[in-house]
């Protein structure tokens, strides 16, 4: 029993270690930041048309996920860590989809 | 897009991406006021393969695959199937968005469109009986040009298509098929999810499609075939479930009004079911 307790100590420290190392992934990832732009797509009113946007948003170089909310009408781009998204590289791939880009905007870096 | 099952829609496909559909048909017509009780089944699989050149200029390949039979009753009293299957006239037609106004959840769009149908199906097929009639024949034989324009109001909720459309019909065997007038506007209407949740749900439309048809008179060596063309209005209630990525729909076409010419063959009805995919 006591050689029990002795040898669970160190697994539990690394364990409540790996955890706090988890939970803060911009202490540990600080290098990693990403932007996110939000674009507001007009003309988008159907599930199927969402996928041209996406796949149009998801070919420029440094995107790493797109996701569109149909309700709204706005697609979120993340990028690639070190990525950066301009206006008019949105504005063209939207237009390439067949919509409309009305709105542009850096939301935040996660 | 979510779009109509019996015509075109104004919706773009992206640049550089296709989107194909299947749609598998049944056609029965078997009101024949002749003394012949003609009764013609149709079995057919039609496919399409859209392309954007840009995001507003797409363009489409048609095939369809169809199997097709004839009863009739001949002139000596018997009972006789004639029946042939394979590949249909191809037909390739663009279509350019000449019009787009784009709006949060909502878009309006024109689009005219012009192509060819080819004669790639069999126009000199035979059976025991001889050379099969030329509406029973896969194919026309001929170079048929066609165009129209399509318009499409879609939002969130519903969708509103129309379309006006024009096809030429040329001769080929001493046998023209009459020029066809097309008139055709759809309503597809939000059933699910009532309330719009976030990312991309799919939605369930329900569906009501109308078609408007005039055709010519065939012509035989020159001569009009008393026993066609005509006009049919048909009305077709349906379904469609559109997804981001696919689309299953399914729609059944019911004459209304059939005026056609002499002793020309009245349709029963005609049901399809088809799939689409984005790739």
């Amino acid at each position: 029993m006591r050689l029990g307790f002795k040898a669970s100590m160190p697994i539990r420290v690394m364990f409540t270690a790996i955890a706090i190392l988890l939970a803060t992934p911009g202490i540990v990832f600080a290098d990693e930041d990403r932007a996110v732009y939000v674009l507001q797509a007009d003309g988008l009113a159907c599930p199927f048309c969402a996928y041209g946007i996406e796949k149009q948003l998801g070919r420029i170089e440094g995107v790493a996920t797109v996701s569109t909310d149909i309700a709204s009408g706005t697609v979120t781009v993340t990028m690639a860590p070190g990525a950066n998204l301009t206006e008019r590289q949105a504005e063209e791939a939207v237009d390439r989809a067949g919509f409309t880009m009305r709105g542009f905007k850096r939301k935040a870096t996660e | 897009m979510a779009a109509p099952q019996t015509f075109n829609t104004a919706l773009p496909v992206a640049e550089g991406e296709f989107v194909f559909r299947e749609q598998f048909f049944y056609r029965k017509a078997s009101d024949d006021p002749s003394p012949a009780d003609r009764e013609v089944e149709v079995l057919g699989a039609i496919s399409v393969l859209g392309y954007g050149v840009t995001g507003d200029f797409a363009a489409f390949a048609v095939l369809p695959y169809l199997d097709k039979e004839l009863d009739l009753t001949t002139a000596g009293g018997a009972r006789i199937t004639r029946s042939t299957n394979g590949i249909g006239d191809a037909r390739f037609f663009g279509r350019y968005t000449a019009y787009r106004d784009d709006a949060p959840g909502r878009t309006f769009r024109i689009a005219p469109f012009a192509g060819i149908e080819m004669p790639t199906g069999d126009d000199d097929d035979s059976d025991g009986q001889g050379r099969l009639p030329a509406t029973l024949q896969l194919g026309s034989g001929s170079w048929d040009p066609f165009g129209g324009v399509v318009a499409t109001y879609q939002t969130l909720d519903y969708q509103i298509d129309a379309q006006a459309s024009y096809k030429i019909n040329t001769e080929a065997n001493g046998f023209e098929f009459g020029d066809e007038a097309r008139l055709d506007a759809s309503l597809q209407y939000r059933l699910w999810p009532r309330e719009l949740g976030p990312g991309v749900p799919g939605f369930l439309y329900g569906v009501l499609e109308g078609n408007l048809r005039y055709r010519g008179k065939n012509e035989i060596g020159g001569i009009d075939d008393p026993d066609s063309g005509g006009t049919s209005l048909f009305l077709a209630p349906g379904l469609q479930y559109v997804t981001k990525r696919w689309i299953v729909e399914a729609i059944v076409q019911v004459p209304i009004v059939q005026d056609l010419n002499g002793d020309a063959l009245e349709d029963d009805f005609t049901v399809r079911a088809g799939f689409r995919v984005n790739f």
